[in-house]
């Protein structure tokens, strides 16, 4: 045998013993080995090359030749392995790091506000995005407020239905009348009226009052506490007719659905004429059930025109104004709305109630 | 009130069905609460006839009865009623029917023998509490006539809501009389036929000294009446309309307020002295009221006196001594009208109500004073027997109210109704006793006296209102009015992003929780009438509230509670009082459970910081806490103020170990409170440029004193730091081993940033070593 054919038999076998080894190399360090020991500065095929000194110059170049090709060869092969086995280190640590999605998150404490407190949120926002402007009072009230300025004089027997919170030793004016927790929101309606005729001279005014209220009454369907919104306008030419459009919209928009009214007369001191207000059935649409008692009317608040002794007590002019007002128990609505029966959840302040009853922000 | 429909067609020929009439009197602004139908509640019972009775052969007590109901067999029936014999006429519960109280007959067998129906009692019929044994029916009962029909028990009853302002219609007159007007038919009052009067029956002489309070009254004596039961027809009457009866004058008279709205009175004539005086009261004057109370009366007080004492507060009540017993056989009968403020005023001073009192305070109608006399006397002459004498009259009916009219633009009423009012609607108003005329846009109404309720043109408005129905007005959108919005407050709704939960507790609580926070300045405000001692005085804190509403949760096993209420506070000051807007936070127990990734974390003091902290924050505020042993309720050393701005806005701490065990509650309680009202104006964000060279972090570790305040350390890093300085906190904290006693570790981490420069090593060895010195000069701290 030729000298080089001698060669190129040792690089070929050179070769093959170089690729089986790359195959079955373990991993991506073994393989670095592999590539230093054949491919290296002092690797196998540099040995080879250094038998080439022993060949005639005329025979140099094509083992030169023989000798690159199988350094492409195996470099080609071992960026091939190189890379099976990135791919296949890669999925082993995908599945090393498998986890149980279905495993519960990390979760931050979720609060959750009062259904009243939505009750309330809601009803103001319809009204405010009517126009009508947001107005607190305070709780604990003057006889005046409360009731005189809306035409429930001391002798009224309305006066007497209010099952009024009366304040020990707490008294007003010179007369020290008793001062009392209010017994509905309508007191508001005076107060703003007052300071906004101080300001403005003359209405219009549209205003809602939202608060708490206090009645002396504590039994399955009356808590001692519990919250109003007021609602009432002022204006020239304010009639019954803008009262049932205010209501028709409020009511259908809070209740998300296209409700029915009906206005039948009733009487309360503030307002003349007066109305109780009712809408259709919201559990049966009207027609009949246990919470409506079969009549598919519920009862949701009672409303009227602004009565003109009312108007006086603020200094305006019945003649020339007129106004609706109406006041409105959140509890129920919300009761409704919900389908809560117990008024009494809404003050046990069950965290249970609250979370599934409650909106979260 | 009930009105049985058979009174209200004693005025009005009404042909409509109960649930018409229902509707109507809705429409007409009476509440209608319930129409109740005890005829037909009692159909299927009928008359029977026990042709047969025998002893039950296994029990003592029942018996076996044979009952002719007209039908071709007689029926079985088992009895265990005692009151009954052969011949005897009982009500008879045929199989099928529901009686009144939902009890279904049913064939069945008891104790062996079969029954076909049930003897019924007043009581089973519904209509009466108790009952003595079987209703034994009058012997000329038809057998097999309906029971209901027979008795004449209502058709339908109509159980009213009668507003305060229709005094008129307390009564089945004023009803009558308003749906007659409604439907178009003929009102008739009640004919009494011409009472014999005997003048040797001497009625006393009736001076009024106090006319303005009673411009009519009315004196009657009856001698010789029998007092006895009512007639069945008018018992059963007075309990359809949830009367009880009593005696034969007394259910006469109730009888006569209920239909014709007249509240009368009568008295004992064997008890009376001389003449009677309707006077105002003498202040200190005793009164012996027929409930038993014995009264001091004051001056103004009206009351109807005989020569002696008073015999009656006027309008509300007789006196006890007076009244009409057992064995009285001469009467005097009252017939009046009282000032309504009068009345009322006087039954406010006494808390003292009545039928009457009811009645005379809405307003009667002045006209049926001697109506209602007339239909009594004639009454009880019919029903009890006597003689009558002649009527003492003081005062002119005919005054009262007479001759009010209210006048009005047409063209108000139709636009404070959004509706025209045609004249046809006038007749409808005629009918009701208005007289309407119109001249053009002026109308001017003649108000009758019975209407008290009408006095202004808004009046009318309503009038003209019920009588259109408010259907017929059409609902219109106002224009909308231009406000500049108010942005919502959202105190709470931060809060509750915080992750708690809202609650909502009472405004009053019990005066002793009141103390566990607030001590006993004299600032309390009381509730003069309170529903309970729990709920008597106005909270000065929230916190009691809170943490009843924490018990009741842990109570129902919730590991951990996490409240948030916004609400008022309530105390006198100076000026009078005050209410405060208040937002209030109570933690306890886990407020991390345990989990696959962790384990449960019990609330501390840093939980509850942090989220008044961060609350704070969102609103432009920040809040230094300054440690306070001396907070009420709070345990010291973990209990701070809470200042924001220069106000002291807030409290927060611990509660107190001992009084979260008078809550039941064992696990450490953390809660806050900001006062509202307090907070300044949280500052608005103003754009700066974001910082384009890279800031650097550095780390310094101290040993302290154990008693150093980190917010002392802090405040000293930032102002010694230079003013590079942009950030500095606590990263760590050690006080375990390695660490000497009495002294802490505490690692500060500060940032260093230039908005012109990259920051070299020299400016960061610059701060490290002012802070280190800064350190060492103020808190004699050393590197750890």
């Amino acid at each position: 045998m030729s000298e080089i054919d001698s060669l190129k038999a040792q690089l070929e076998s050179l070769q093959s013993e170089a690729l089986s080894a790359f195959d079955s190399a373990a991993d991506s360090a073994a393989l670095q080995l592999l590539r230093v020991h054949y491919l290296g500065k002092k690797g196998a095929l540099t040995e080879v090359l250094k038998g080439v000194g022993k060949l005639p110059p005329q025979e140099r170049p094509v083992i030169g030749q023989y000798v690159n090709q199988a350094k492409a060869v195996l470099s080609a092969a071992l960026d091939r392995c190189e890379a099976t086995l990135s791919a296949q280190g890669k999925s082993a640590r995908i599945e090393a790091e498998r986890i149980d999605v279905t495993l519960s998150g990390r979760k931050l404490p979720a609060g959750a506000l009062h259904p009243v407190q939505q009750g309330l949120d809601e009803i103001t926002a319809i009204f405010a995005q009517m126009g009508f402007a947001i107005a607190e009072g305070p709780e604990i009230e003057d006889e005046f407020h409360n009731f005189d300025a809306l035409n429930i004089p001391p002798e009224h027997p309305a006066r007497a239905m209010h099952d009024t919170f009366f304040l020990k030793d707490l008294t007003h004016g010179d007369a020290a009348e008793p001062m009392l927790l209010r017994t509905h929101t309508s007191p508001v309606q005076i107060r703003t009226m007052k300071r906004f005729l101080a300001e403005n001279g003359e209405p219009p005014l549209a205003v809602v009052a939202p608060g708490r209220v206090y009645r002396c009454d504590y039994d399955v369907t009356h808590s001692p506490m519990f919250h109003q919104v007021e609602v009432f306008k002022v204006d020239r030419d304010v009639s019954m007719a803008h009262l049932k459009g205010v209501l028709k919209h409020f009511l259908s928009t809070y209740f998300e659905k296209d409700v029915g009214i009906r206005l039948r007369p009733h009487y309360f001191p503030f307002t003349e004429p007066s109305a109780e207000v009712d809408i259709s059935c919201v559990f049966c649409a009207g027609k009949g059930c246990r919470i409506c008692k079969g009549s598919g009317w519920i009862e949701v608040l009672g409303s009227g025109m602004i009565h003109p002794n009312v108007m006086r007590s603020v200094g305006v002019d019945s003649s020339e104004f007129s106004g609706f007002a109406f006041g409105l128990g959140v509890e129920r609505l919300v009761m409704l709305k919900q389908g809560i029966p117990d008024l009494r959840l809404f003050f046990e302040n069950d965290v249970r109630f609250l979370r599934r009853m409650g909106v979260p922000l | 009130m009930k009105i049985p429909f058979s009174w209200l067609k004693a005025y009005v020929p009404l042909t409509a069905t109960p649930a018409q009439i229902a509707d109507d009197l809705v429409r007409l602004g009476h509440e209608v609460e319930a129409v109740e139908l005890p005829r037909a509640a009692v159909h299927g019972v009928r008359v029977g006839l026990i042709t047969a009775k025998q002893p039950h052969p296994d029990a003592d007590k029942l018996s076996l009865l044979k009952i002719d109901i007209g039908e071709t067999e007689e029926l079985a029936i088992v009895c265990g009623a005692a009151n009954m014999g052969e011949g005897d006429k009982v009500p008879v519960a045929t199989i099928g029917t529901t009686l009144p109280g939902g009890l279904v007959i049913k064939q069945g067998k008891i104790r062996g023998e079969t029954s076909f129906g049930m003897c019924c009692s007043e009581v089973e019929l519904g209509l009466a509490d108790e009952s003595a044994g079987l209703l034994i029916l009058p012997a000329d009962a038809p057998v097999g006539a309906q029971v209901g029909e027979y008795l004449t028990l209502e058709e339908a009853v109509f159980d009213l809501s009668i507003t305060p302002n229709r005094g008129d219609c307390m009564n089945a007159r004023g009803i009558a009389r308003d749906l007659a007007a409604d439907a178009g038919l003929p009102f008739t009052d009640i004919s009494v036929a011409e009472i014999a009067v005997d003048t040797a029956v001497t009625t006393p002489r009736v001076t009024v000294s106090a006319g303005q309070d009673a411009p009519v009254y009315m004196a009657r004596r009856i001698d010789g009446i029998t007092l006895a039961d009512s007639p069945a027809w008018m018992q059963a009457s007075l309990l359809m309309a949830g009367m009880r009866p009593i005696n034969g004058v007394v259910d006469i008279l109730n009888y006569v307020m209920l239909t014709q709205g007249q509240p009368m009175h009568a008295f004992d004539a064997d008890t009376l002295h001389g003449d009677i005086t309707v006077r105002s009261a003498v202040d200190g004057e005793d009164f012996a009221a027929l409930d038993g109370r014995e009264l001091k009366l004051h001056t103004g007080d009206l009351v109807v006196s005989d020569e002696r004492s008073v015999i009656a507060l006027a309008g509300i009540m007789g006196s006890a001594a007076s009244g009409v017993s057992e064995g009285t056989v001469n009467i005097v009968l009252e017939s009046a009208f009282f000032r309504p403020a009068r009345v009322s005023e006087t039954r406010r001073t006494y808390a003292m109500v009545s039928e009457a009192s009811m009645r005379f305070e809405r307003g009667v109608d002045p006209a049926v004073v001697a109506m209602a006399m007339q239909q009594a006397t004639a009454l009880i002459i019919d029903l009890c027997g006597g003689t009558s004498g002649e009527i003492a009259v003081c005062g002119d009916a005919g005054a009262i109210n007479a001759g009010r009219t209210v006048s009005c633009s047409l063209s108000r009423i139709e636009s404070r109704l959004g509706v025209a009012v045609p004249a046809a609607l006038d007749v409808v108003l005629a009918r009701m006793g208005f007289v309407m005329q119109r001249d053009g846009d002026l109308l001017t109404v003649h108000v009758p006296s019975f209407r008290h309720d009408v006095t202004i043109p808004e009046d009318l408005s309503e009038e003209y209102a019920r009588v259109i129905g408010f259907d017929a007005i059409p609902t219109l959108l106002p224009p909308l009015a231009t406000t500049a919005p108010v942005r919502p407050d959202r105190f709470i709704h931060d809060a509750v992003a915080g992750g708690f939960l809202q609650a909502v507790t009472y405004a009053f609580i019990s005066a002793d929780e009141q103390r566990l926070f607030v001590a006993d300045d004299g600032l309390d405000i009381a509730l003069a009438n309170p529903i309970s001692d729990a709920m008597s005085v106005m909270r000065r804190s929230v916190w009691p509230g809170l943490l009843n509403a924490a018990r009741r949760n842990l109570n129902r096993q919730q590991p951990g509670v996490a409240l948030a209420e916004q609400g008022r506070v309530y105390l006198r000051t100076d000026a009078g009082h005050d209410e405060n807007n208040v937002l209030a936070w109570l933690m306890t127990g886990e407020v991390e459970q345990d989990q696959w990734y962790g384990d449960a974390r019990a609330a501390d003091f840093f939980d509850l910081k942090g989220a008044v902290e961060t609350w704070l924050q969102v609103r432009g505020l920040n809040g230094r806490f300054i440690a306070d042993d001396s907070m009420q309720g709070l345990q010291a050393g973990q209990s701070a103020k809470i200042m924001v701005g220069r106000a002291e806005a807030g409290r927060i701490g611990r509660v107190d170990t001992d009084l979260a065990e008078q809550f039941d509650i064992d696990a450490p309680v953390f809660v806050a409170e900001l006062n509202l009202d307090l907070l300044p104006q949280g500052k608005q964000a103003k754009f700066a440029p974001l910082a384009e060279f890279p800031a650097v972090e550095r780390d310094l570790v101290f040993l302290f004193d154990r008693g150093v305040s980190s917010e002392a350390v802090l405040n000293a890093v930032r102002s010694g730091g230079g003013k590079l300085l942009t950030d500095a906190r606590i990263f760590d904290r050690y006080d375990g081993k390695g660490v000497p006693d009495g002294k802490v570790s505490l690692g500060i981490r500060f940032g260093l940033q230039d908005a012109k420069r990259t920051l070299t090593q020299a400016d960061s060895d610059a701060a490290s070593s002012a802070i280190i010195a800064a350190m060492d000069k103020r808190f004699g701290a050393a590197l750890r």
